[in-house]
């Protein structure tokens, strides 16, 4: 080797060597599991991140002329004017935060809570604010435009999973061709169909049978991919049957029938039993749920407090269940919601959409037990020149986990004050 | 007049230049390559096909008749499963297939493969899907029969496709019937023909377009 060529390969090497390091490179052999949740219909912040109990502004708070607080563990009772009483704040003394009564039993856990507050959401449309929560971007001809954030992490930490992605009416979006294929979410409309779907009938065929068929057809899916002008389609066929025999497995099938997980885990809502169970086997990289009845515009708003402590009664429920098999660690929860539900109470005794929102997350990535953004004190608005909204979160979330946010999502910026 | 003559000399010239005439069509070389990926059928297509393969029967009669013995269960419980969107729990129609909906189609097509041989071959009253004697000794008595089915499900004669599949259904069809010599409400060559029933209706080229 000639003595020029080989100091420019020293160099090269000695500057590739001495090159900082992405984040996302020293973390994203570490296996992880996740639960996004949807919190379907829009909440109302004002019970429990960015909770208000004065009548300011817009702003007319919940009240004992507008909740029902008779089912309400942490409502006490604070005077507001007239008759009517309000709640008190919970501010406790060990960490920065403020809540609302409608967090329930999330509170006992606020030391790892961190919660996002003043998300611009630009929008008052379901569908346009799930998307924009989910994905970071708004529906474009009624379609989203951009890959799901449990899409993203699957495709990055998921594919080698036997599920990389379930999705029980959680709002995933699985977008783009240069996707791994084995991220295409698994979307069901609950946790009993999968059991369902994949039960057989042993009173005609038996395991050899169908491993024999599955086996011909994924060899029918390789050679009809070799003479294709598009081999793609035939071999990710071909991969979904080579996965088959596994899901077909007969302990797998049985553990997650509805009446199993119901059986394992007494009191908890299906799809969190679903949630837990997949992934304390290890079957799942992803699991996406979602827990709906917050789109409250009328006298039905009276529920919706404890509607939200159902919600986050539910995500202590998966929390406590994943601490006590040492998962906790390693399981990250994003809560999101469509928007938020305005400041003012309507002629009908509800709240409508409101283009503010917030957002929950539970992981040892981000720092906890702190509140992230704020809105003005008389219009529930995200405060500041440049308000965070869900791409910032969602860039934030991939970020932690050792993902480029640009492969995703073409808004967004880290902040990085909300990690550990 | 000069600028009359300029006319009268363009318009001439248009005239008498003749244009080539087209080729023959057998001289044209036609694209024939594909230019589109092939895609999943729609699920509406799918079981509208399902519906004709196993009699012309109602959604409902097929969940009827497929239920007993725990073939299936409900049409509303694999809605969102099979890529059908799903307005009751607001769940959209689904672009891509995945292993679930690959099981849930496997599961359907189970069921009513099994269906079928029970009426058309094990009950035999008049065929559905097995129009043919189910006894085979040879491949040669299986090819005719293999022949029938795969018009059914695939649309074009078997001899068009890969030369060896016919072998491969051959080999899955001894197989199944070599493992079922009993205890089997079916027998042996009938759940054989089930299996290769059952191997068709989820093969790629059934679901692909």
């Amino acid at each position: 080797m000639r003595r020029r060529t080989f100091l420019k390969l020293v160099s090269a090497y000695g500057a590739s060597a001495l090159a900082p390091r992405p984040l996302w490179a020293a973390v994203k052999d570490v296996e992880q599991y996740f639960i996004f949740v949807h919190a379907a219909g829009g909440w109302d912040v004002t019970l429990w991140a960015d909770p208000r109990n004065e009548r300011k502004g817009l702003v007319e708070p919940a009240s004992t002329d507008n909740t029902d607080t008779a089912a309400l563990t942490r409502w006490k009772t604070a005077a507001l004017d007239g008759d009517a009483e309000t709640f008190e704040i919970l501010a406790p003394s060990d960490v920065p935060m403020r809540f609302g009564p409608g967090i329930g039993d999330l509170y006992d856990l606020r030391d790892r809570l961190t919660v996002v507050n003043g998300l611009a959401m630009n929008t008052v449309s379901h569908p346009d604010g799930t998307c924009f929560s989910a994905t970071g971007r708004h529906l474009a001809g009624g379609r989203a435009p951009a890959s799901s954030v449990d899409v993203a992490i699957a495709n990055e930490l998921g594919t080698g999973q036997l599920l990389p992605d379930v999705s029980i009416r959680f709002p995933s979006a699985y977008v783009g061709e240069s996707l791994d294929r084995r991220a295409i979410p698994l979307r069901v409309a609950n946790a009993g169909t999968i059991a369902k779907a994949l039960a057989r009938s042993g009173a005609y065929f038996n395991d050899d049978d169908r491993a024999q068929i599955t086996a011909l057809l994924t060899d029918e899916a390789h050679a009809l991919a070799r003479h294709s002008t598009f081999p793609e389609t035939f071999e990710r066929i071909a991969a979904q049957e080579t996965a088959l025999p596994d899901l077909l497995d007969e302990r797998l099938k049985s553990a997650m029938t509805q009446k199993a997980l119901q059986a394992a885990y007494p009191g908890v809502p299906l799809q969190a039993a679903f949630a837990v169970d997949a992934i304390k086997r290890n079957l799942v990289r992803c699991v996406g749920i979602a827990i709906g009845g917050l789109d409250t515009h009328n006298q039905n708003y009276k529920n919706h407090a404890r509607t939200l402590q159902e919600l986050f009664g539910t995500i202590a429920t998966m929390v406590k269940l994943l601490d006590a098999a040492r998962l906790s660690d390693r399981t990250h929860i994003l809560v999101v919601s469509d928007f938020c539900r305005t400041p003012q109470i309507n002629l009908a005794g509800g709240r409508d959409h409101y283009p503010n929102n917030s957002a929950l997350v539970i992981s040892p990535r981000f720092r906890r037990g702190r509140t992230f953004g704020a809105t003005d004190a008389e219009q529930l608005l995200p405060a500041g020149d440049k308000p965070l909204s869900p791409p910032d979160l969602l860039a934030t979330f991939l970020h932690a986990f050792g993902i480029e946010p640009r492969r995703y999502l073409r808004d967004g910026e880290v902040v990085p004050e909300m990690l550990a | 007049m000069r600028a009359s003559l300029l006319l009268l000399a363009a318009c001439t010239s248009a005239v008498t230049a003749r244009e080539a005439p087209m080729p023959p069509a057998r001289e044209i070389g036609l694209d024939t390559t594909p230019k589109e990926r092939r895609r999943m059928v729609p699920p509406e297509v799918y079981l509208r096909a399902y519906l004709g393969w196993f009699g012309g029967l109602a959604p409902l009669d097929v969940q009827a008749r497929a239920k007993p013995r725990g073939l299936f269960d409900a049409w509303d419980d694999y809605l969102a499963a099979l890529g059908l969107p799903d307005y009751k729990s607001d769940l959209p129609r689904q672009g891509q297939t995945n292993t679930l909906m690959l099981a849930t189609f496997g599961r359907l097509g189970e069921a009513l493969c099994v269906r079928a041989a029970e009426h058309d071959l094990h009950a035999r009253q008049p065929a559905v899907v097995f129009t043919f004697d189910p006894d085979v000794h040879t491949f040669e008595d299986f090819l005719p029969r293999f022949d029938v089915l795969h018009r059914t499900f695939l649309g074009y004669p078997v001899r068009l496709a890969p030369a060896d599949r016919a072998q491969k259904f051959f080999a899955l069809f001894t197989q199944v019937a070599a493992r079922h010599v009993k205890k089997n409400p079916l027998g042996p060559e009938e759940t054989a023909w089930a299996a290769v029933c059952a191997a068709l209706v989820q093969h790629p080229e059934a679901e692909l377009y």
